[in-house]
């Protein structure tokens, strides 16, 4: 048969993003959130689970730094109902600015047309493959009008993953120096937002924000799919950034 | 019957001649002076005689000299000589200035004095050539400017390289002149004198293909066409550059002044398959040259294949026009005729100008290698510009004139439908169609030209190196300048033309065909249908009817069975392209104003930094065609080796392959390889034994008196 | 047909004054520098195989370790070369053992332990266009990165090809959309490539240096991150070792359960390798059709391991937490019912004459190539190559499910297309027969600090992934020395690249199936 009727036949199987708090974790992982915890030592000890020191005791409350958090699943109770854990935000959502605020979005242009440049600068493979799968029928990145181009000359956004190795540094930032005007950069996945588990180090730079300046950065180890398309929708004002879950 | 023009042209050699003796007496420098200066007012004099004559017509034949055994020696001002002399008048103006300074360089090393000689006397055999009007006075100038230009390229001696190539070209040239006088004996074999001016014999048809061969493969030896021109691909690139663009430019017009002299105005071709032959010759000069000149990396190399090339695309032309001389259509072989001469004029300029300009290169960067150039515009920006020009032209794009003369020539081609025999027909689109390829194939071959040159990084060239002195560049400047101007004035240079073809055609027939009087709307009779007229004027087609030409459109009509009309005007297309850019750049600037322009350097993949080894070489742009046409080349592989460490760290891989010229696999080889077995065959006779000499003798004397006794 | 003792005995019949000992299947010994080469050649003889070269720096001592796995058998050997710390001089085995060679290059940047005889040192790991020579990062003066001398220099490619007109024409290290970063420097006059040679390493992140002082734990997360597309197949490899370091018995549901999410693994890595291979031809219907498949296993994965990458699934000792078995079967079954749209893909791939046209006879690797630089991985099985750490040197629950290695002769493009296909529908089977004998009980053993060494393997989806661990008394790590499958297979890179039409390189780079960020660590 045809590739071209193959295709045709499969029909059209791009989905809808998810907007509600309870994304299932087979498209989202979700992420720590900020909880009470019955006792001041319940959360130091909680606190000390984590091997990145993204959650932070103060009393009974342990807050949680979403950007260091590198997925290792250990705050997360096996069972919902069990106490002790850490609550997780179930949404896809993740995407904040600069200091856990507003990121300014590019000018309407944008909003239709936007070419992203990605920048693997260290990354272990897998934000790169959530990235393939925006492509993918399932998320169809086309769609919304946004475009992975080989060229940063024709880039409006440098979608920066991996902690930033100290031998990527200069492409990274030929690749930045190399973008027009108005341009944004995007930190993906834990490693280019804060260095993950990687960095700083030796070898790696704390994120993508050490060699560029990043104006949006979208945590997760690696962050779903759906959570790279709201960022990138984000950051040509398509859509408000709306970090519902950052601190609730 | 004025004389003037001959008298001035007389004069133009003999100031030539004198400059020769002065440059032997002078000093290294002054004798470059001094030949910059003849050279310069000998070519200005035999231009003005020869724009005389075109204007004013031919004089009669004068006996110059009367020599006891090589019978009178004959002198006169034809159209076509003069519109030949024009042409090479053209080069060897600017070739002379760009001389001044280009031979500074050699002064160390080689005799200034002795080249200065041997380029006065080659310059008053090559004006003097066009004037000889009997087969001897032409002999005589023709080898001397056979020896002349060996001599120039020769001029390198130590290296052995260049004297072979010089003996090369001398012996392909005296066996084309062989061929040549030959035919021209023969040409003249029922007449009573050698006189060229006298009406032609009535020949037999054996004896008229004997004519034409003789005549077009010898002095195709000249013209550069194949299979006879592996002189060409050797001499060109070690000659001197101001003498690779007088021999490029100037020189091998006399091949084709030689076969239209013969085949055109003494014997004129009776048969069709005469022009076929001349076709096929040279449409596979053309695309074969410009095959070999794609893939060449040396500069001049590659100029010197792109000859053969450009020559192919004339000869192609002459033999559309050969081919309606015999099938009595005078109109389209008018057509072809201006066509082929228009681009044999375009490629003297454009040619002598890529020559110059590879010349400044070589002397200024030290090489001439592509693949070792590039970056060349930020050190030489005004020969860049300049080669630019000389490449578009080349490239034939408009409005610059190569594309008027390729035009011309695609138009005759088409005019196949006016033939019946379908055979010619087939010819006819075969050759456009070898045509087409080599206009697209030349367009790569300068695009790698001038990008491998002059852009991109720079391989080897040194940033300190200066531009080219003011003469040099004002003989580039110069060609530059005609070919534009041969580009954009196309319907001048057809009047021009038309002059020149009158001999053959008659006064008028290549306007009639290619410059109707309709541009001049008062011309009685106008032949035109008047509704025709009215239309062309709506579209302002008689707008240069005011102007001194015959108006600044070249257009053509279908006969009968095609009635169509083409017409091109590259005068208007200039000015409309030049509005154009003009309100494009104007717009754009607007557009922009205020707008910071951001430079960057380029993006090289965040690689640091980009190594000039990282970029194209000039051997891999041209790598596809190479790969394409492997067939014709059909190199052969000289080295491919791998070596390795350690049986697994490959520490090289050398390969060498090596490309011999298809003229010189097909024909010189074999044709030296049977020379020489018939010569070590005719070498078992010399044995040493007295007695076997004496019998030699002997026999030689019966055979002769046994010949004599006989007729 | 020989066994390990047959090999033991050599050993000691051959080389008298060493100290050959053996514990359960691993030959141990230390040997004399000066009769290294003779021993590696006296094991590569046997079809032993190099699993990793292990170079440990205390300061005082300097020791580099072997290991070598038995090509046909279980069984392995390790031998340790003393070196002195202060000349840094080892005699190189690339000259008989050429798979060493990248191991040599890399000590020798690491570790700047100088090799003699081997050819090509320098510009590494650390790019000499940035670093000063004898950096020395692993070196444990070293400590952070103000120790580490920048120093820009002029560097430029090796260049072996000599033709006029030849030139390096550079891809990186930033290409193409979403590809990882690495330089290719591809050597031609234009058309067709004589030669590639992969410039890696851009993404260097020094996991093996970031790991030590870390506790056990921590390093999981170094391990499993190494490579996120295979994150199983390298933490796996990392738990054994430390499992063996501390004398952990994994309990025999946990065993089950890391081979079931192994095999999970595979066939999306497998599925995400299809997918790679027809978007570099262009098949753009296949390529989404296989990105489709490839997100539902995702999802698939997600839903039962809460991860879509299996991060946080493995623990020391044995799994984070139980699973239950309901949603085992869910993942299965989901998995299964894909395998029927898999192999109508196959099939239709099979069908695509064009297709098969731009795959079939490019990059080929030869059998004798494939052995002679221990090619690992679905790589080497292409080119007939029988290497499989599941069969050869069983781990876990591998040692009682019974399956075949599927192999191909011709080692080119399509051969390991279709060992990719062979090998996820030989996966779907695994996980089907473990799930059916999934054992009761606990899944993790509660590990006790000690200090120790040990060496661990696996099959990750891309081949051998085999790791060795120092821990010490704290039970944090002392050294760690990582060698995943990809670091193997880069080093035959070159052998699939020599000649190639330029249009090609995307297409022999999919087929190749080599992940960056493994290699580069």
């Amino acid at each position: 048969m045809n590739w071209f009727v193959r295709g045709l036949l499969a029909g059209i199987r791009t989905e809808a993003e998810p907007g509600g708090k309870d994304t299932p974790p087979s498209i989202s992982p979700g992420l720590p959130r900020t909880t009470l915890h019955a006792s001041p030592e319940a959360a130091i000890d909680i606190a000390a689970v984590c091997p990145t020191g993204a959650i932070v005791a103060h009393d009974a409350l342990a807050s949680v730094v979403q950007d260091l958090c590198v997925h290792c699943m250990r705050c997360k109770p096996s069972d919902p109902g069990a106490a002790g854990g850490q609550e997780w935000r179930h949404d896809v959502r993740f995407a904040h600015g600069p200091e856990g605020g507003e990121a300014e979005p590019l000018d309407r242009r944008f909003t239709r047309s936007l070419h992203v440049r990605i920048v693997d600068a260290g990354d272990c493979g897998s934000c790169l493959n959530e990235l393939a799968q925006l492509n993918g029928p399932s998320y169809n990145l086309h769609r919304f009008g946004i475009f992975i181009t080989p060229t940063p000359r024709q880039a409006d956004v440098l979608l920066v993953v991996g902690p930033v190795t100290r031998q990527m540094r200069g492409p990274l930032k030929a690749a930045y120096d190399a973008m027009p005007d108005p341009k944004r950069v995007v930190a993906v996945g834990a490693c280019a937002a804060g260095g993950g588990i990687f960095g700083p180090s030796l070898m790696c730079a704390g994120g993508a924000a050490d060699a560029v300046p990043v104006d949006l950065v979208v945590p997760g180890c690696p962050p779903p799919p759906f959570a790279i398309v709201h960022a990138l929708r984000a950051v040509c004002g398509a859509r408000p950034l709306d970090p519902s879950g950052n601190l609730g | 019957m004025n004389q003037w023009e001959l008298t001035l042209t007389l004069a133009a050699m003999g100031l030539c001649l004198v400059g020769a003796l002065v440059c032997l007496a002078l000093s290294e420098r002054a004798a470059a002076r001094v030949l910059a200066v003849t050279g310069c007012s000998a070519a200005a004099l035999s231009l003005v005689a020869a724009a005389g004559v075109l204007a004013g017509g031919a004089s009669g034949d004068r006996i110059l000299w009367s020599l006891p055994v090589l019978g009178p020696l004959a002198v006169g001002t034809t159209p076509l000589g003069a519109l030949f002399a024009c042409v090479a008048s053209l080069v060897y103006v600017p070739t002379s200035l760009y001389t001044t300074r280009y031979m500074e360089h050699y002064e160390r090393e080689y005799s200034v004095r002795a080249f200065s000689c041997w380029y006065c006397v080659l310059l008053a055999a090559g004006i003097g050539l066009f004037i000889c009007r009997d087969v001897m006075s032409f002999f005589i100038l023709w080898e001397t400017v056979a020896i002349a230009s060996a001599a120039l390229v020769a001029y390198e001696w130590r290296h052995l390289r260049n004297a072979r190539a010089a003996f090369v070209m001398l012996a392909m040239s005296e066996a084309g002149t062989v061929a040549a006088m030959l035919a021209l004996l023969l040409a003249r074999s029922g007449s009573e004198s050698l006189r060229f001016g006298l009406p032609a014999p009535a020949l037999t048809t054996p004896l008229a293909w004997s004519i034409f061969l003789l005549s077009f493969f010898g002095f195709g030896v000249k013209a550069g066409l194949l299979p006879v021109n592996s002189w060409l691909p050797r001499a060109y690139p070690i000659a001197p550059g101001n003498v690779s663009a007088l021999l490029s430019g100037a020189i091998v017009n006399l091949g084709v002044y030689g076969i239209v002299l013969v085949n055109m105005e003494l014997v004129p071709v009776r048969f069709a398959s005469e022009g076929v032959v001349v076709l096929i010759v040279g449409a596979s000069s053309a695309l074969i040259g410009i095959l070999y000149a794609t893939i060449e990396d040396d500069l001049k190399a590659m100029l010197a294949y792109s000859s053969i090339e450009n020559l192919g695309i004339a000869l192609t032309a002459l033999g559309v026009a050969f081919v309606f001389v015999a099938e009595h259509q005078p109109l389209f072989a008018a057509i072809g005729f201006a066509a082929g001469i228009y681009h044999m004029a375009n490629h003297s300029a454009y040619k002598a100008l890529l020559f110059l300009g590879a010349a400044t290169i070589d002397v200024k960067l030290g090489s001439r290698s592509m693949n070792r150039l590039g970056g060349a515009i930020r050190v030489l920006p005004v020969t860049a510009a300049l080669f630019l020009v000389g490449a578009l032209s080349i490239a034939a794009i408009p409005p610059f004139n190569g594309f008027a003369s390729e035009w011309l020539t695609f138009q005759a081609l088409l005019r196949s439908v006016e033939l019946a025999p379908l055979g010619l027909r087939e010819v006819f689109a075969l050759c456009g169609a070898a045509l087409a390829l080599t206009a697209a194939l030349a367009v790569t071959c300068f695009v790698k030209a001038f990008g491998m040159t002059f852009l991109g990084t720079m391989r080897t060239v040194q940033p300190t190196v200066s531009e080219a002195s003011a003469t040099m560049k004002l003989g580039m400047a110069l060609l530059a300048l005609e070919c534009v101007l041969l580009g954009i004035l196309p319907t001048y240079v057809l009047a021009a033309i038309d002059h020149g073809g009158a001999a053959i055609f008659g006064l008028g027939t290549v306007n009639q065909a290619l410059v109707p009087p309709f541009f001049e709307p008062n011309a009685r009779p106008n032949p035109l249908p008047s509704d025709f007229v009215a239309t062309f004027h709506a579209l302002g087609a008689q707008i240069g009817a005011g102007l001194p030409g015959r108006g600044l459109v070249v257009m053509l009509r279908g006969g009968a069975a095609n009635p169509v009309v083409f017409a091109m005007s590259t005068t208007y297309f200039t000015l409309i392209l030049a509005v154009l850019l003009g309100l494009v750049y104007g717009i754009v600037r607007f557009v922009t104003r205020g707008r910071r322009v951001l430079r960057v350097p380029p993006w090289t993949g965040g690689l640091q930094p980009l190594l000039a080894e990282m970029t194209y070489t000039a051997t891999g742009f041209s790598n596809p065609v190479r790969v394409i046409f492997d067939a014709i080349f059909n190199p052969t592989e000289v080295e491919n080796e791998r070596e390795t460490i350690h049986e697994h760290f490959r520490s090289a891989i050398r390969r060498k392959r090596e490309d011999v010229f298809l003229a010189d696999r097909a024909v010189s080889a074999p044709l030296a390889s049977a020379v020489r077995s018939a010569a070590s065959l005719l070498a078992r006779m010399h044995h040493g034994r007295l007695a076997a000499y004496v019998a030699y003798t002997l026999g030689t004397l019966l055979v002769a008196l046994a010949i004599v006794t006989l007729t | 047909m020989t066994t390990l003792t047959d090999v033991l005995q050599g050993l000691r019949s051959n080389w008298l004054a060493v100290a050959w000992s053996l514990e359960q299947d691993s030959i141990a010994a230390s040997i004399p520098a000066e009769c290294l080469s003779d021993v590696v050649t006296y094991l590569h003889a046997h079809e032993w195989r190099l699993g990793t070269v292990v170079a440990t720096d205390r300061g005082t001592s300097l020791e580099v370790r072997y290991a070598f796995y038995a090509g046909r058998y279980p069984g392995w050997a390790q031998l340790v070369v003393a070196a002195d710390p202060v000349a840094r001089v080892l005699p190189s085995i690339t000259p008989v053992l050429i798979a060493a060679d990248w191991f040599e290059r890399e000590i020798e940047d690491l570790f700047s332990i100088r090799f003699t005889q081997h050819p090509r040192l320098g510009d590494f790991v650390l790019h000499d266009n940035q670093w000063a020579e004898n950096n020395g990062l692993m070196r444990p003066n070293v400590r952070s990165s103000a120790d580490m001398e920048e120093q820009r220099r002029a560097w430029r490619p090796r260049r072996v090809l000599k033709e006029e007109g030849a030139f390096v024409m550079p891809i990186g290290p930033i290409y193409s959309a979403d590809a990882e970063s690495a330089l290719f420097l591809l050597e031609t006059v234009g058309e067709d490539v004589v030669r590639a040679i992969p410039r890696l390493f851009y993404k260097y992140r020094a996991i093996e240096k970031l790991a030590e002082g870390r506790s056990v734990r921590d390093v999981l997360l170094l391990a499993e991150r190494c490579s996120g597309t295979s994150a199983i197949g390298n933490g796996l490899a990392y738990c054994h070792a430390v499992e063996r370091a501390l004398l952990i018995d994994v309990p025999p549901r946990a065993a089950a359960l890391r081979a079931f999410f192994a095999e999970l693994e595979r066939i999306r890595h497998h599925v995400t390798s299809v997918r790679e291979i027809c978007a570099s031809t262009s098949l753009a219907v296949a390529a989404s059709q296989a990105l489709w498949l490839e997100e539902q296993l995702l999802r698939i994965c997600g839903a039962v391991a809460e991860h879509r990458y299996f991060f946080g699934v493995l623990d020391i000792g044995g799994l984070m937490h139980d699973y239950d078995p309901a949603a085992l079967e869910v993942a299965a079954d989901g998995a299964g019912a894909l395998s029927g749209r898999i192999r109508i893909l196959r099939d239709a791939l099979q069908n695509s004459s064009s297709f098969l046209d731009r795959i079939e006879q490019i990059g080929i690797v030869d059998e004798h190539a494939a052995r002679t630089f221990e090619l690992v991985g679905p790589f080497a099985r292409a080119s007939g190559v029988s290497a499989d750490m599941r069969s050869i040197q069983p781990y876990g629950a591998y040692a009682s499910v019974a399956f075949a290695v599927p192999t191909e002769a011709e080692g080119d493009g399509y051969a390991r297309l279709r060992i990719l296909f062979a090998e996820i529908a030989q996966s779907l089977q695994i996980v089907r027969t473990l799930l059916r004998e999934l054992p009761a009980g606990p899944v993790r053993t509660e590990p006790t600090m000690r200090a120790g060494f040990g060496l661990g393997w696996t099959e990750a989806p891309r081949g051998a992934s085999i790791q060795w661990v120092q821990v010490g008394e704290e039970g944090t790590i002392l050294r760690y020395r990582l060698t995943p499958p990809s670091f193997r297979n880069w080093h035959g890179f070159h052998v699939a690249t020599e000649g190639f039409a330029f249009q090609d390189f995307p297409i022999v780079l999919a087929t190749l199936d080599l992940s960056v960020a493994e290699n580069d660590r």
